[in-house]
């Protein structure tokens, strides 16, 4: 199963990446780690002429510490974070999805930058970033910005990024206090793509009130998804909360739970529903002792 | 009577030979083998299950660089004398074609083969090749495939039913049927799965035209059997035919027989005059290789209040897919097998085997397993039906040392079985009774934990036809290196270490002096390759009485030498020597310089050198081997998944040559099986597209998904051969799934839930509690 | 499209061809360098049986191109015995613990865990069922893979 041909660029530095993808047009392609594109290149299930290779632009990969946020490079590998301890401590979420990415193999070469430009709804990063109110940088022929995740996930496989735009860093926001945080995902296989999976914050207050929640969906929807009317149901509740009634409502408003050969929409909201009760149940449990 | 001195390496838990260059990277595989100017495949594919082929245009594909030439059904048909396979059951009757030809009969069937300087190339220009199709409906399950209105899988033949074993007038089973107090019936489902091994199939075909001879590398597990069919396929003789099987990685039945892709390959060798390598693709393998395990039964099965089987009736409906392998059908195995360890005293069956819209059905590990599965569920199923625990069910009618020998109703018989005691074994290293008070507790929990059992008898090292014997020659250097070269094909069984255990233990020299030769068609003698567990049986018993011969020459020749009498002598440590007397001997490479170099000094006719070959084919028609593999799984209720919390295998297969190979084939069987019902399947959508042909979707378990297997070992030698052996190799895998079903079932008791279908994935199992309590 | 001109080490030996983007690593590597002991199980990323070791880290040679490797260190299979040409832990490991049968997927464990016992001494149980999870076996149902990487860890301690 080989690829049909591309040219081939390696660009040093973000303005000649961005301006080869302004000049190239369509048929390019940025690649970072591969590990989701070349897949479909070898496939021949995705055809480009040309591919611009991101990874020789040394200020795109990194962790940078910010006082209120940790800005992820977008060519960092998943296994820096893995191995990161600041990360484990500020932004624990990004730390405890990693492990669900494919196997190490996998996030030796996949990044950061890449998985959340792909924008799997199945994937663990897209998911994080858009229960944490991640934003994404991007830079492109007209200037750079960043994009708030909640406006960055448009479709299945689809973001707001323009085709002459890159992905150059994800600003995750740490939060402070009294915080719990958990991933649960339910895949085939180890290291399978999720069928549905939760990722979960939770922050106390001085009385042991949960003063906000956040609740990632995987798997559930062409996009990765926020259970709002769960997150909001939590607020100004203690830590007993009826966590099981929580998972329903956070699949009570789903309109587009995905059907294929590994379960039907049906199916995928029952684990679903498991999977932010235990993940609240994990979040809060791990909030109330710290 | 001369003496070897001591079986040192057969029961020993050797370490490979094979494994110093796998694991250094120097395996050779057929990929890895360049030839000068060698040219490489790809093939053009269907993309409907039935239909008929408008056109296929492959002008632009042609001018593409690096294309030599493409050829369609019309090129290269007339060009294969004959097709068929040694011993091929009914002659040409098998639906053969080597490409799609005016109409397509199932997604993946080859339309037109590319071949190019490079398989990116080639690639390139099977997307350049423009094809259309206009489809019709296809015939894609097996109640649909019999309909009498049913479209029909190849024109021409009057149904899609192919193989029909009707079944027969049985007054004896009617009545017992009529008149037991407990009759139940049960349909069970299987599900189609690939065979999948690690190395896909490959070729590399070379014709040389200044010699007219053809050698063939191939990835195969019959390399004699190839040789035959690729002369035949070219109209030469088998003289003209050289085929070496190199390292291979893996077959499981896939190999046994070649592909038309092979064929092709063969074909066109002929006509270019340049090497040509066609690499099966991954997803090849799964979409357009053969297929396996689509089964299914009606049982009826009878019993008495205590539980005691009075009879049982089985239908079985197997699929065939459109193009069977010559191998495919376990038909006739199924009806014969069936009543398994058990004492079943009445017994009627029918089959049938139907053509759909699919990938051919090809022999998979154990290709009969179904008449396993579906008894070992009936089982369990009378179990529930008369309250009385499945264990307890088995014990009851399991066969005893005290039934043997024992005729089954279908006629064949045990000379051997020790079911019994392998369910005793299992059920003790389990701790049965203990397991079923903590099972108790935990359903107290409302934790859904299920123990499932599988009793099975297999038929190993069957012999009939093309497959009644093997044969090994056994030759001593004059450096005293003893090479054995065997017709058997090893691809994973281990044979190169353990065909040198026996031979070394039977020469009495160090297992370093053996050197193992399989594969190549010019240094092996005929047989047909490794497969159907028969290894340690046939293939040991004929490098057992090759060694014997060259040992009993060795013998004859050092007693003349020293006068003394072949009583007195012992055969050890390298040498021939009088017993007592250690210097007063010969080593074998001594032996071997006279025997080859001197006659004067040998026995009066005594034979020269040191080399004999031996042909061995069992006594019997099978050698029985038999195991129980008791599983314990809990389900996860919400999410579905299946986790297996314990897994015990009790096995007898006689003689262990190597119990580290035996727990080693047991193991990659049962892992199977573990794939086979939790994880894999080769669903169809409604049109006939394959849905899983990738390993994204066709899922194999990976070392999180296995428990750690716990082994009994039963060491009850067979009477039947001369090392007392008996095959396992298929065991695992049968075994396995029934088990597992059965645990599965078990766990979802309580929620009166019933299973009668793989697979039994968590999808599939929360459908199956959702529909038990709506 | 153009040839591109890549230079690498593999297994401490430079290697310069000019190469097609398009070229896997894993092809590189097998046709371009003659090193066949990296195998092709699936060219989609999942079996691991193409696994070598980039610039120290285990990857799918299947799913990396040979110009994204250009300067980089590859180790393969045959560049894992030991200097003297032994076999080293962790394939000693294997074939005392009947780890391979076939012997397609081993390169690719061999080199899997080669890496991870390197990055983790002393793993749990789990932590070793996890790691060799990317990479597939059919033959032996991984206990033998399993207990190999027990032995080569416990060779460790």
């Amino acid at each position: 199963m080989k690829p049909s041909a591309f040219a081939y660029h390696a660009p040093a530095t973000i303005d000649d990446a961005v301006t080869l993808l302004a000049e190239l047009g369509d048929g390019a392609k940025v690649i970072a780690g591969g590990q989701s594109l070349v897949p479909m290149l070898s496939l021949r299930l995705a055809y480009f002429d040309h591919l611009v290779d991101i990874g020789r632009i040394p200020e795109l990969r990194g962790i940078r510490h910010e006082s209120d946020a940790v800005v992820v490079g977008a060519t960092t590998v998943d296994a820096a974070i893995e191995h990161d301890a600041e990360i484990r401590k500020r932004v624990p979420l990004l730390a405890r999805a990693t492990p669900y990415i494919g196997h190490f193999q996998i996030r030796n070469r996949g990044t950061v930058g890449g998985s959340i430009a792909h924008a799997d709804p199945a994937a663990e990063y897209p998911a994080v970033a858009l229960a944490l109110d991640a934003e994404i940088e991007a830079v492109s022929p007209r200037g750079r910005r960043r994009i708030p995740a909640e406006r960055f996930f448009t479709g299945f496989w689809t973001t707001t990024l323009e085709q002459d735009e890159l992905l150059v860093g994800t600003y995750f926001p740490a939060w402070t206090g009294r915080t719990g945080f958990a991933v649960r995902e339910f895949a085939r296989r180890h290291g399978d793509f999720a069928i549905a999976g939760a990722v979960v914050g939770v922050q106390l207050d001085g009385d042991g009130r949960i003063e906000r929640g956040a609740i990632g969906l995987l798997g559930l929807g062409p996009t990765p998804l926020r259970a709002t009317a769960a997150e909001l149901a939590l607020v100004g509740k203690k830590a007993d909360v009826a966590t099981d009634e929580l998972g329903q409502l956070a699949m009570s408003d789903l309109t587009e739970v995905p059907s294929d050969l590994h379960g039907s929409a049906g199916y995928r909201r029952r684990v679903g529903a498991a999977m932010v009760t235990r993940a609240l149940d994990d979040a809060i449990s791990e909030a109330s002792s710290g | 009577m001369t003496v070897t001195a001591g079986a040192r390496f057969v029961g020993q838990r050797v370490a490979r030979r094979e494994d110093i260059r796998f694991l250094t990277g120097r395996g050779r595989y057929v990929d890895d083998i360049e030839l000068p100017r060698i040219l490489h495949v790809a093939f053009a594919r269907s993309h409907v299950a039935r239909g008929r082929i408008v056109t296929v245009d492959t002008s632009e594909a042609q001018a593409l660089p690096g294309v030599k030439a493409i050829y369609v059904a019309g090129d290269l048909a007339s060009l294969v004398h004959n097709h068929t396979v040694d011993d091929e059951p009914h002659g040409r009757d098998r639906p053969f074609r080597l490409f799609a030809d005016g109409d397509v009969r199932y997604v993946g069937e080859p339309i037109a083969m590319v071949v190019a300087e490079n398989r990116y190339q080639a690639e390139d220009a099977v997307d350049a090749i423009a094809i259309d199709i206009a489809s019709d409906e296809p015939v894609l399950d097996p109640e649909s495939a019999l309909n009498a209105d049913a479209p029909l899988v190849h024109p021409g033949t009057s149904s899609n039913v192919y193989i029909d074993i009707p079944s027969v007038d049985n007054p004896a089973l009617d009545e017992v049927l009529a008149s037991a107090p407990v009759v139940l019936t049960e349909t069970f489902r299987q599900h189609r799965h690939a065979t999948v091994p690690m190395e896909t199939r490959g070729i590399l075909a070379s014709w040389d035209p200044l010699r007219d001879e053809l050698t063939v590398w191939i990835s195969t597990q019959g390399p004699h059997g190839v040789r035959a069919q690729m002369a035949r396929v070219l109209g030469i003789d088998d003289s003209q035919v050289h085929v070496i099987m190199p390292d291979v990685g893996g077959a499981f039945g896939l190999k046994m027989h070649p592909r038309p892709e092979e064929l092709a390959t063969v074909v066109v060798t002929k006509l270019l005059g340049q090497p040509v390598k066609w690499i099966q693709d991954r997803r090849e393998n799964l979409m357009a290789d053969e297929q396996a395990r689509h089964d299914q039964a009606t049982v009826t099965m009878a019993a008495d209040e205590a539980g005691t089987l009075l009879g049982a009736k089985v239908d079985f409906l197997e699929v065939g897919g459109a193009f069977p392998s010559p191998g495919g059908s376990a038909a006739v195995f199924t009806t014969l097998l069936f009543p398994g360890p058990y004492r079943l005293p009445a017994f009627g069956t029918s089959a049938r085997t139907v053509h759909t819209n699919t990938p051919g059905r090809g022999a998979y590990r154990g290709p009969w397993m179904i008449e396993t599965v579906v008894r070992e569920q009936m089982i369990d199923c009378l179990a529930a039906r008369l309250g009385v625990d499945p264990l307890e069910l088995r014990r009851r009618n399991a066969i005893r040392e005290e039934d043997l020998p024992y005729t089954m109703a279908t006629g064949l018989a045990y000379d051997q079985m020790t079911g019994y005691a392998t369910l005793e074994q299992a059920a003790e290293k389990i701790g049965y009774e203990a397991l079923r008070e903590q099972q108790r507790a935990w359903r107290a929990d409302g934790r859904l934990v299920g123990i499932g059992i599988c009793l099975l008898a297999e038929p190993t090292a069957m012999s009939f036809g093309w497959m009644t014997s093997d044969a090994a020659t056994v030759r001593i250097a004059q450096n005293g290196q003893v090479t054995v070269a065997h017709s058997g094909a090893s691809h994973g069984q281990s044979l190169e270490t353990t065909i040198a255990q026996v031979v070394a233990d039977e020469l009495g020299v160090e297992l370093d002096q053996v050197r193992v030769v399989q594969g190549d068609t010019d240094a092996t003698p005929l047989g047909a390759g490794t497969g159907g567990s028969r290894s340690a049986v046939i293939l040991g018993g004929a490098a057992r009485g090759a060694s014997r011969e060259v040992r009993d020459r060795m013998v004859a020749i050092v007693a003349h030498q020293l006068e003394a009498s072949p009583d007195d002598l012992v055969v050890g440590g390298g040498r021939v020597h009088v017993a007592g007397t250690p210097t007063r001997g010969m080593t074998i490479g001594e032996i071997a310089t006279q025997a080859y170099t001197m006659p004067a000094m040998l026995p009066p006719g005594a034979p020269l050198g040191l080399e004999a070959q031996s042909r061995y084919a069992p006594e019997s028609f099978c050698t029985w081997s038999n195991a129980c593999h008791i599983c314990v799984c809990e389900i996860d209720p919400a999410t579905g998944a299946v986790e297996i919390l314990r897994y015990v295998v009790s096995e007898d297969c006689g003689v262990m040559v190597n119990p580290n190979v035996v727990e080693g084939q047991i193991a990659g069987g049962v892992v199977q099986g573990i794939g086979g019902v939790l994880y894999e399947h080769m669903p169809y959508d409604d049109v006939g597209n394959p849905l899983a042909t990738t390993f994204v979707d066709y899922l194999l378990p990976t070392a999180t998904e296995v428990p750690e297997i716990e082994y009994g070992h039963i060491e009850t030698p067979a009477p039947t051969n001369p090392g007392g052996h008996k095959g396992l190799g298929e065991g695992g895998a049968i075994a396995a799934p029934p088990a597992i079903v059965n645990a599965i079932a078990d766990a979802l008791l309580p929620l009166g839930v019933k299973v009668r279908s793989q697979p039994l994935g968590p999808a599939d199992i929360v459908a199956l509690i959702e529909a038990a309590s709506p | 499209m153009a040839d591109v001109s890549v230079r690498l080490v593999v297994n401490g030996e430079e290697k310069q061809a000019n190469v097609e983007p398009r070229r896997t690593l894993a092809d590189f590597l097998r046709e371009d360098c003659r090193l066949t002991g990296t195998h092709l199980g699936c060219e989609h990323g999942v079996c691991g049986a193409c696994t070598v070791l980039v610039d120290g880290a285990a990857v799918r040679s299947c799913l990396m191109f040979a110009v994204q490797a250009n300067g980089a260190e590859v180790t393969t299979v045959e560049g894992i015995s030991r200097p003297d040409g032994e076999l080293n832990r962790v394939q000693e490991a294997f074939r005392e613990a009947h780890g391979l049968q076939c012997g397609f997927c081993t390169p690719g464990f061999v080199v899997s865990v080669t890496a991870f016992l390197r990055d983790h001494p002393s793993p749990s149980d789990q932590e070793i069922k996890e790691a060799l999870s990317g990479n597939l076996c059919r033959c032996t149902g991984y206990q033998g893979i399993i207990n190999a990487v027990r032995l080569a860890a416990g060779a460790n301690s």
